[in-house]
């Protein structure tokens, strides 16, 4: 029983499968091939061999200081760019929201976004932008996710200021489809009282249901699936909204939520992020029953598909 | 090798758990390089008379002994839980005694709570302190347990300073507030829910209190694997020995499972 640490790591590095007895018995789609995939994983130990190099796109993270100023502290980004180096993260799709339902002003999103916009040129091959809107500001939104596509930005973040039914956020979603982006937003189904109270605008997948039939051609991330919140619920209620894409960040790690989204939504609609739970985020796609090709699809090359519907 | 120190065996009441009975449990165990796992019942948790969850638990890993390490609920409310108390320790040989004082409905700074930590603690054995189980944001209508407080933690270590503390599945943990509580070498706290790369939270506790003070944890079957293996994958930079320590070391000096 005591084995030394070269073949503790030599354990967890050898190929991996969750146990497909206890899965739901449509947890691995049916497209891939079964004799070119299902067979990665013979030995069934620890993380599949590789995984730190395989590639991976984190459709949700953040910066959270004031980069863009004179003397800005850039410790907390410099430790992302080298978790996310270590983890083999490629790509990290950073925002900089506004949160507790502030209705900020435009001066104080531009100054947000600048942040971000900072964060791309220090960090080029590492960091993407997404811009943070306020909708409440009418056109001046608009104009702002111009100015941030202007400046390399690849997708619009929306926080809890609005619901997403709300009509004052279908001219940014109609901006989003001009220009081909993604609109990624934050979502939960919160149970609890507290979290009721502190975000009343936070929206489910009822609302992001209702904005993707509005506009079908919309690609629109329901954010952190595992953000906090039901996320059977949340999974449950995508069923029928076929356009709604979920990504899988957030710090509630629990087993078979990746299986059900593949199970209820197909494989080729859920995004791998973190949302700043880095480790645990990489886990649990590595952990998830998955074929090799659903796995790498999820990493990275859904959301390829997503960005190569850009315009701008 | 790998000693888990945050798993559980049987029902959830809210959320559907797959890996629930022991066989089940060491087949995921063994997809995941785990040779070992402390665990206690879940249904201890939620039935009127604890004591029959942990027969059951007893009853499950029975014919995997040498896979699971057993741990007694106590509930100090319940009539004859001295008596339970005693046939776990004495018969049954478990390692660790877990109270869960939200779901049973008393404080550790109560009458109730202070008596099971003083029987705990003449045992020479460990308490057990799940922060909690789930998210409170996901929570169903009748979960109305809160989490544990640190400061509560910090109070009960300060008064029962002969005690050692299991503390599982917490997040927030102040190394610095720890240590002067008198927690330096009698806590063993599990990774599943701290960050080793990004906010370096394994770093700032192994500064304050010791290598010592950490372990392995998943918190299986209630979450994946997969992200306590990256974690600990995350720590091959440390000394092996200090590796080795994380990995399964520290779980098996602390819970004197050799004895």
């Amino acid at each position: 029983m005591n084995r030394n640490r070269r073949e503790t790591l030599k354990a967890i590095g050898a190929a991996a499968v969750a146990i497909s007895s206890e899965l739901p018995s449509a947890s691995v789609a049916a497209e891939d091939s079964p004799a070119m995939q299902k067979a990665s994983l013979p030995g069934g130990e620890g993380l599949p061999s590789g995984w730190r190099a395989m590639r991976k796109y984190d459709v949700h993270n953040h910066v959270m200081e004031a980069l863009h100023e004179p003397g800005a502290d850039w410790s907390q980004t410099e430790d992302l760019v080298e978790a996310a180096e270590k983890l083999g993260i490629d790509m990290l799709c950073c925002s900089r929201p506004i949160t507790g339902g502030k209705q900020a002003g435009n001066s104080e999103v531009r100054d947000v976004n600048n942040s971000v916009l900072a964060a791309m040129k220090r960090y080029p091959e590492r960091i993407a932008g997404f811009c943070f809107i306020q909708p409440g500001n009418g056109p001046a939104a608009l104009d702002e996710i111009d100015r941030c596509l202007e400046g390399g930005m690849i997708g619009v973040k929306l926080y809890n200021q609005f619901k997403y039914s709300d009509p004052i956020v279908f001219p940014v979603a109609e901006r989003c489809i001009a220009h081909g982006i993604p609109l990624l937003g934050h979502s939960g189904h919160v149970t609890d009282a507290r979290t009721q109270a502190a975000q009343p605008q936070i929206s489910d997948s009822h609302d992001f249901c209702m904005l993707s039939g509005r506009y079908p051609e919309l690609s629109l991330i329901l954010g952190h699936v595992n953000g906090g919140g039901d996320w059977e619920w949340a999974i449950k209620a995508l069923r029928d909204c076929p356009n709604v894409y979920v990504d899988t960040s957030g710090s509630v790690l629990e087993n078979n939520t990746i299986e059900m989204c593949v199970q209820e939504l197909g494989h080729e609609r859920v995004l791998f992020a973190t949302d700043l739970t880095m480790e645990g985020c990489v886990g649990k796609i590595l952990s998830a029953a998955l074929t090799p090709s659903q796995r790498e699809d999820i990493f990275w090359r859904n959301f390829q598909k997503i960005l190569e519907r850009r315009r701008t | 090798m790998i000693i888990d120190i945050n798993a559980f065996l049987g029902h959830y009441p809210f959320r559907q758990l797959h890996f629930r009975n022991a066989a089940k449990m060491v087949e995921l165990m063994d997809h995941n390089g785990i040779d070992r796992a402390l665990v206690s019942s879940l249904n201890a948790v939620f039935y009127r008379d604890a004591h029959r969850g942990n027969q059951e638990l007893i009853e499950d890993i029975h014919a995997h002994s040498s896979r699971f390490i057993p741990v007694a609920t106590v509930n100090p409310k319940y009539a004859g839980w001295q008596h339970d108390l005693e046939e776990a320790v004495v018969s049954w040989k478990v390692k660790a005694v877990t109270l869960v004082p939200a779901h049973h409905g008393y404080s550790l700074v109560d009458a109730y709570g202070q008596a099971a930590l003083e029987s705990i603690a003449d045992y020479g054995l460990p308490v057990v302190l799940t922060q909690r189980f789930e998210d409170r944001r996901q929570r169903h209508h009748w979960d109305i347990a809160e989490d544990f407080e640190i400061k509560t933690l910090l109070q009960v270590a300060q008064a029962h300073p002969q005690l050692r503390f299991l503390l599982i599945n917490w997040i927030g943990l102040d190394g610095p507030s720890l240590a002067e509580a008198g927690l330096k070498g009698r806590c063993l706290i599990d990774f599943a829910r701290l960050h080793v790369l990004l906010r370096k939270d394994v770093a700032k506790l192994i500064a304050a209190l010791g290598v010592e003070a950490i372990a392995f944890g998943s918190h299986m079957p209630f979450d994946y694997v997969g992200p306590s293996l990256v974690k600990l994958a995350d720590l091959e930079s440390l000394p092996e020995a200090d590796y080795e320590k994380i990995a399964w070391r520290n779980a098996a000096t602390f819970l004197r499972i050799d004895d």
